[in-house]
């Protein structure tokens, strides 16, 4: 049963390609590999599409994406590209690590980037992007934990895997710190910080599962999600729009959902925002320059590469006195004065 | 069952109570060994939300006497399978002693803790519906010897027509655009494997395939331009007078939205219909030796047509599920393959409607209280309850089911001579 699944979602991933390699030709090619969840999927894959898309704004190349439909089509993705005339491959994911590192060796010729992993040792023709999501999550927790009612959060997130569990890791240590600074006992259910297991779809596009998961911790209390999941948050939305945001709300994560999901845009507390976009074209521009460089590139809130999105239609619902807070919290994180990470 | 000839039940009947006995016992000892808690821990199940009509207390059960009295009922139960053999109960005792090891687990997993019993129950039913709706699907087709792959696709397709037409003429339009869109694939497929006779497997995969490749391309393309196109109303769970206000049960089967209500309807009369109706016993007829149904005049065709259409119908209805009962919105791939759960679904309820229910119900148990346990932080890890729902509907048919007889005609073309 399996392989007719995947046969199928292979010739999905094949229309895409066709349709995305109609256009006028250009000297520079940028070619992107997506995870699965889709190119549309309002969050992740979208967000570091849209890096290339900027790119051929106001570069004037050429881009084009394959979309993974499952596991499998990592490598079978990633080789047709290479035969493809790429100037470089970028991998967004951290699923795709192996299957990058194994081109990467085998084309040591080809540049690729790949969002979400670092290599070590590093790899000469691969650049990671990586992102301190925890110091923007940080921010998140610390304000959740202020706007509680029901002093209970809930998160959840699509697989168990660093990219997903650092949000989760900064969230909690936020509203660990609001605890300590407030003398307060706001707990967070689905995820434990020190045995690493919590609540996960296993999964990362079926959104009835946001549903279904947010439900859940709502059941249990939460009156604010973090749903971790790429597009299954978007079923955590739906959920909030139907109760009233009153008696949930939900932080969106990658991008600001808030402009990325207009329907469902007032349930947007904020959102953790990771600035796939600005690194995946910084890297398309050195390897434009030929500055490129096998390595690391770090995104922070130091350098804008994570933010928290603005409160949009809750704006009433952060207290000022919060908002001052927040802005202390930052300056510290960035000046290194409150740890983020033990 | 009663096909079977006398003399061989007696040693196999023995057997088969000796193998419960020996699982009940094991199950009585695990649960008196590793489930044991030490000290005097409580568990706490919420049976009320503050919004509830009737708001009940909180049950409070104490962890070491309920857990040993749940291992003394299974020691029981499986003693009496082992020394009486052959009696009756062999599948009751088992379904209860899976019951009481269920509960048993619970409680040692929420001692000191409290989750909302509630709340699992409720979505319960909710996870239970596409699968059902899907195993019954498979049921109303494979009855007249028609397998239908092709539900995955069905259930797609009536989620991205559900969306689509919602968005544009409201939730009820929607919903009957999806159900007749699942009907006309489901009339293809007919037509494919009873008039040109196609292997019956590949043409549903050809279905699936076709469904997947046309929504994923219009959602990548066009939904993401016009995103008015996928913004359709959630059908909102509707609160039945007074039977809504039962507590636990209340809110498990009378406080839910259309879909839930129209899978339990379908259920029963698609039950009705297959066991108790002129139509249905022709249907049947045909999947179980469809020559023999044509010589008493019976219009093979034209019955595997209707009931592979009807079968497409449902499909559709319980796609529609996903975007207009759950979610509001199409996205790609959003079924996840609950389609071909819901084929295993309806084996596993052996080819019975209620039993095709049955089986859903048991995985959307297991699926909503692996939810509760990774939010009660037990030491298991995430990735083994996260297979929890499959392990368990594998336990529970293995267990309770036993050998399943499909219809004698199923996967195989019929030629008129």
């Amino acid at each position: 049963m399996t392989t007719f699944t995947y046969t199928l979602r292979n010739l999905g991933s094949a229309t895409a390609f066709l349709l995305a390699m109609i256009g006028p030709a250009h000297a520079f090619t940028a070619c992107q590999v997506t995870d699965t969840g889709g190119i549309d999927d309002n969050s992740f894959n979208q967000t570091a599409w849209k890096g290339v898309e900027d790119a051929m704004a106001d570069f004037a190349i050429d881009g084009r994406f394959l979309e993974s439909q499952a596991e499998t089509d990592y490598e079978a993705n990633i080789n047709s590209l290479i035969e493809g005339d790429c100037d470089i491959i970028i991998t967004v994911g951290f699923l795709l690590g192996d299957a990058t590192q194994k081109a990467a060796r085998a084309n040591p010729d080809q540049r690729f980037s790949i969002v979400d992993f670092a290599y070590e040792p590093a790899i000469p023709n691969v650049l990671g992007q990586v992102y301190s999501t925890d110091e923007a999550a940080f921010l998140a927790g610390y304000l959740a934990a202020g706007v509680s009612e029901t002093k209970i959060l809930g998160v959840f997130g699509g697989i168990n895997i660093p990219p997903v569990t650092i949000f989760m890791d900064g969230f909690v240590r936020g509203v660990d710190h609001y605890n300590a600074q407030k003398g307060a006992s706001v707990s967070v259910l689905g995820w434990d910080i020190d045995s690493r297991e919590g609540l996960f779809t296993n999964n990362f596009e079926s959104l009835d599962d946001g549903r279904a998961f947010a439900q859940n911790l709502y059941d249990e209390g939460a009156d604010i999600v973090l749903p971790v999941a790429g597009p299954v948050g978007l079923g955590s939305a739906a959920l909030a729009d139907e109760l009233g945001t009153d008696k949930l709300k939900i932080i969106g994560v990658d991008a600001d959902l808030y402009f990325t999901d207009p329907q469902k845009s007032h349930v947007y507390l904020t959102s953790i925002t990771k600035r796939m976009d600005a690194t995946v074209r910084q890297v398309i521009e050195t390897a434009m320059n030929d500055t490129f460089n096998g390595g690391v590139l770090v995104g922070s809130l130091e350098n804008g590469g994570v933010d928290l999105a603005s409160f949009h239609d809750l704006d009433s619902a952060v207290p000022q006195e919060m908002k001052a807070e927040l802005d202390t919290i930052r300056e510290g994180i960035i000046a290194g004065t409150i740890k983020v990470r033990p | 069952m009663t096909a079977v000839p006398a003399p061989r039940i007696e040693p196999g009947k023995t057997r088969h109570a000796r193998i419960t006995g020996g699982i009940l016992i094991g199950l009585a000892i695990l649960t008196a060994v590793v489930f044991a808690p030490d000290g005097t821990g409580i568990a706490t199940f919420r049976l009320s939300r503050p919004t509830d009509a009737l708001v009940l207390p909180n049950l409070v059960v104490p962890a070491v006497p309920f857990i040993y009295a749940a291992a003394a009922v299974l020691a029981f139960l499986g003693a009496r399978q082992f020394l009486r053999g052959g009696t009756r109960w062999t599948s009751l005792s088992m379904g209860i002693g899976l019951a009481v090891a269920v509960a048993a687990f619970l409680v040692w997993a929420t001692t000191g803790k409290a989750f909302s019993l509630t709340g699992m129950l409720q979505a319960t039913m909710v996870r239970a519906v596409p699968i059902a709706l899907g195993g019954l699907a498979g049921v109303l087709s494979e009855r007249v010897a028609v397998v239908n792959i092709a539900i995955e696709g069905m259930l797609l397709a009536g989620a991205f027509t559900g969306a689509l037409v919602g968005s544009l003429l409201g939730g009820m339009g929607g919903l009957a655009a999806a159900v007749a869109i699942g009907g006309l694939f489901g009339f293809i497929l007919a037509a494919l494997v009873v008039t040109y006779r196609m292997d019956q497997i590949i043409a549903g995969v050809v279905i699936n395939l076709l469904v997947l490749g046309l929504t994923s391309y219009v959602s990548s393309q066009v939904f993401q331009e016009y995103r008015y196109l996928n913004n359709a109303p959630v059908f909102r769970a509707v609160k039945v007078p007074l039977l809504g206000d039962i507590p636990i049960l209340g809110p498990m089967f009378f406080q839910q939205n259309i879909f839930v209500y129209g899978a339990l309807i379908m259920v029963g009369v698609a039950t009705y219909y297959l066991f108790h109706t002129r139509m249905g016993l022709r249907a049947r007829a045909v999947g179980e030796h469809p020559r023999a149904a044509d010589t008493l005049g019976i219009n093979v065709y034209r019955t595997r047509y209707i009931n592979v259409t009807l079968a497409g119908m449902v499909a559709g209805f319980g796609g529609a599920w996903f975007t207009l009962g759950s979610v509001g919105r199409f996205d790609e791939g959003m079924t996840g393959g609950r389609g071909y759960i819901g084929l295993a679904a309806m084996i596993f309820g052996r080819w019975h409607p209620v039993g095709a229910l049955a089986a859903a119900l048991v995985f959307g148990f297991a699926d909503s209280l692996q939810q509760k346990l990774a939010l009660l932080q037990t030491p298991i890890p995430s990735e083994f309850l996260a297979m929890a729902p499959y392990v368990a509907t594998i336990i529970v048919v293995a267990g309770l089911v036993g050998r399943a007889r499909p219809p004698a005609a199923d996967g195989k073309p019929y030629v008129k001579e």
